[in-house]
């Protein structure tokens, strides 16, 4: 009996792991970082920033630690909250920087911010009170992306970057009834059923619309385009879209639409699966995403556009000697070195003003000086500002979208339903 | 035959039976028993999961009165299993009944019957989603087919939303239902049907004088099965409607993942559990007092 409760307890203790996170935090000497990162077989720009880092900073390697893209968030907000996270970790997007920042998960980086040169986009969304919780290191962009293919088929003339929704509109049944009178099923345009086709270029665009004064008014005229556009048939409905599982990927990579708005991500996707076979081969190109009115169209102006920033952030239960080493990896991401090394994979760093040349030269890429202009120049709006309220303000929105796209209610009254419930259920408290 | 004192043998028959019991019931402190008893005093307090929780007493409850998302949440909960109970139940003993007599390939069926319930929900979601389809999908075709001039919109209609959902929801779990019917409906002695059959009973009175009551046993414990199940619903709507169009489909598992995962109050997704726990416990008694009532008679 005695022998065998001992080996129990011996079961047991090995089971519970009685060791200890052995730091061994010496004064010199190299030093291991870890850094989080999701679907590392397909998402190559973590090993790059790594190996980039490692070229000039022999002294410290930086390990990756595989999340689940999907629940990412979750799984890091767990570890934080288990004392297991890795020393850096992504911020994905804005809508959970709220949530570490203000769970005092993230160590003020404001001195490695302070050094960066003013060229780096999407910092201002990471600074609270003064002070900076993350530096990006990736600033996509939402733009147009339209197929030359398609368009000259229907007899449309090609994006020229003086576009608002109305010519969008416009273009999208020109080029579905061109392109059935061709005897071609595709469509004029692809809208995805991510809430953010609508309503995040609609708080970007338009004065004065702001997510936390609960007023959605200024998102009426962008769901009226897309409802219009269901309706004529120039674009699938959001119904379709989500029980047929369409994937924006094969809506444009297939040629099921002449054109579609999307983030610049998928510009190494779209090369990559042309290169592959897994889309057509067809010539296209970027544009500006369509604006809400003239002021910000034409190549002289500066179109105002959506995304946001994916940074690094330090976790505090690092030991000082590695934050001071994270805080250098930090500074490395954010500056032109990493950024031209992201570029060679396609990724849009934050620092994008000299690696258009970069990304356009990759093979397969376009060459027109519009996708060039559409690439380097936007004034990029936050798709989650960073607020108490964003999380479950835009799950309200996500609701409303749905709503509105299915037909279920009207515009006005499903704006009103989603305004009610943004004060009962958010603001108030 | 060894002499083994008494009170050493019946320690020695403890100890064995615990160490069958420890590997599971270990398992169900650590991952079940404990952070349910947790969920009691986070319900009490806000909580976004870093650092302590704050006790705030009773204001997620009040909170909890006024949100009407949650009162859209609970009557779209009840909505569902007021017919995804009866609907359930009906069929699976149906299935069973057809089932269980002798015909060739017996076995096939009940395999067919049965595999829904061990499929992929994801699966599921995928093909029911383009069956259903409004525009192209074949449910729709047939139904124009036949006249039907406006089909429903299925998932994509705000009224129709949570019908499609129901559907699904009991096609997928009537096989294993009708698993635990067959093995009931082995439990009755034919001579029973026999002696029915002798006294002159039609194949209804039969089925009400015989089947029925040798049945009741499992009917009972199907019931509650199916009635607990049908208030949890979560993976079905996550992946067919994610709740919508708008929030048609909404249901409280969902919305206790919303509020806890997706918007990290914990202590306010903690007291909606506690809601949905509440619901179950009471209708379960509910359906052990109103047994035991019917089994005395």
């Amino acid at each position: 009996m005695k022998r065998s409760l001992a080996a129990l307890t011996a079961l047991l203790l090995a089971v519970s792991g009685c060791s200890g996170d052995g730091d061994g935090s010496e004064e010199s000497g190299p030093i291991t970082l870890t850094l989080a990162g999701w679907s590392l077989a397909t998402t190559p720009e973590f090993k790059t920033l790594a190996d980039g880092f490692k070229t000039s900073h022999p002294d410290i390697t930086v390990e990756l630690k595989e999340y689940d893209a999907a629940n990412y968030d979750t799984q890091m907000i767990a570890d934080l909250a288990a004392g297991k996270a890795p020393d850096v970790y992504v911020q994905k997007n804005l809508k959970n920087f709220y949530t570490y920042q203000n769970g005092k998960q993230l160590v003020d980086v404001s001195d490695v911010a302070g050094k960066l040169g003013p060229k780096v986009g999407g910092l201002n969304f990471y600074q609270v009170e003064g002070k900076t919780y993350a530096i990006p290191y990736r600033q996509d962009s939402w733009v147009l992306y339209y197929n030359k293919a398609l368009f000259d088929k229907a007899g449309v003339k090609h994006p020229d970057g003086s576009w608002t929704w109305v010519e969008y509109a416009a273009a999208a049944k020109q080029l579905t009834a061109g392109l059935k009178a061709k005897g071609d099923k595709a469509l004029g345009a692809y809208q995805h059923t991510w809430q953010s086709t609508a309503q995040s270029f609609a708080l970007a665009q338009t004065a004065g619309a702001n997510l936390d004064s609960g007023d959605f008014g200024y998102l009426k005229p962008y769901y009226e385009t897309a409802l219009d556009l269901q309706i004529a048939g120039a674009q699938v409905s959001l119904g379709d879209a989500t029980t047929n599982s369409l994937t924006y990927q094969a809506q444009f990579g297939k040629q099921q639409a002449a054109m579609m708005t999307m983030g610049t991500w998928y510009i190494a996707t779209l090369l990559n699966q042309q290169a592959k076979g897994d889309a057509d081969a067809f010539e296209w190109g970027i544009a500006p995403a369509p604006q809400l009115t003239k002021a910000t169209t034409g190549t002289s102006a500066t179109p105002v556009t959506f995304a946001d920033p994916t940074g690094l952030g330090i976790n505090p239960k690092s030991s000082a000697r590695k934050i001071a080493a994270a805080k250098e990896f930090l500074a490395y991401a954010a500056s032109a070195d990493a950024a031209k090394a992201l570029a060679g994979i396609g990724v849009t760093p934050a620092d994008n003003s000299s690696v258009a040349d970069t990304i356009f030269s990759l093979k397969g890429a376009p060459g027109d000086d519009l996708s060039k202009f559409t690439f380097t120049s936007h004034d990029t709006k936050p798709e989650n500002p960073v607020s108490k309220y964003t999380a479950p303000l835009q799950n309200i929105l996500k609701d409303m979208h749905t709503e509105i796209l299915s037909g279920a209610t009207p515009i006005d009254a499903a704006i009103t339903k989603a305004q009610d419930r943004a004060k009962a259920e958010v603001l108030s408290k | 035959m060894t002499t083994m004192p008494v009170r050493r043998r019946r320690w020695r028959n403890t100890a064995v039976g615990w160490s069958f019991l420890l590997p599971n019931f270990a398992g169900f402190v650590i991952l079940t028993l404990v952070p349910v008893g947790l969920l009691f005093y986070y319900a009490f307090t806000e909580w976004d999961v870093f650092g302590g929780a704050t006790w705030t007493g009773l204001d997620n409850f009040r909170q909890m009165a006024r949100d009407t998302s949650f009162w859209t949440a609970l009557t779209n909960t009840f909505y569902y299993s007021v017919f995804h109970i009866p609907l359930t139940l009906g069929l699976s003993l149906a299935l069973a009944l057809l089932l269980n007599r002798k015909l060739r390939g017996v076995a096939f069926f009940r395999t067919v019957a049965f595999f829904p319930y061990i499929t992929s929900i994801v699966a599921i979601a995928q093909i029911w989603n383009m069956l259903l389809s409004p525009g192209f999908g074949p449910v729709n075709e047939v139904l124009r087919w036949i006249g039907v001039a406006n089909p429903p919109g299925w998932t994509t209609s705000a009224d129709w939303s949570m019908p499609a959902v129901i559907l699904v929801g009991t096609w997928r779990d009537m096989g294993y239902y009708m698993l635990l019917f067959l093995a009931g409906l082995q439990t009755i002695p034919a001579q029973l049907h026999e002696a029915a059959r002798v006294d002159g009973a039609n194949a209804w009175q039969r089925f009400r004088a015989v089947t029925l009551p040798g049945l009741r046993p499992t009917t009972f414990f199907v019931t509650v099965l199916i009635t607990i199940n049908s208030f949890k619903v979560f993976d079905v709507i996550l992946v067919m409607t994610d709740g919508g169009p708008g929030q048609s489909t909404l249901v409280l598992s969902q919305y206790i993942f919303q509020k806890g995962f997706e918007e990290n109050q914990f202590g306010y997704a903690s007291a909606v559990s506690i809601v949905l726990f509440a619901i179950c416990f009471l209708v379960t008694i509910i359906q052990f007092v109103v047994n035991k009532r019917g089994s005395d008679r």
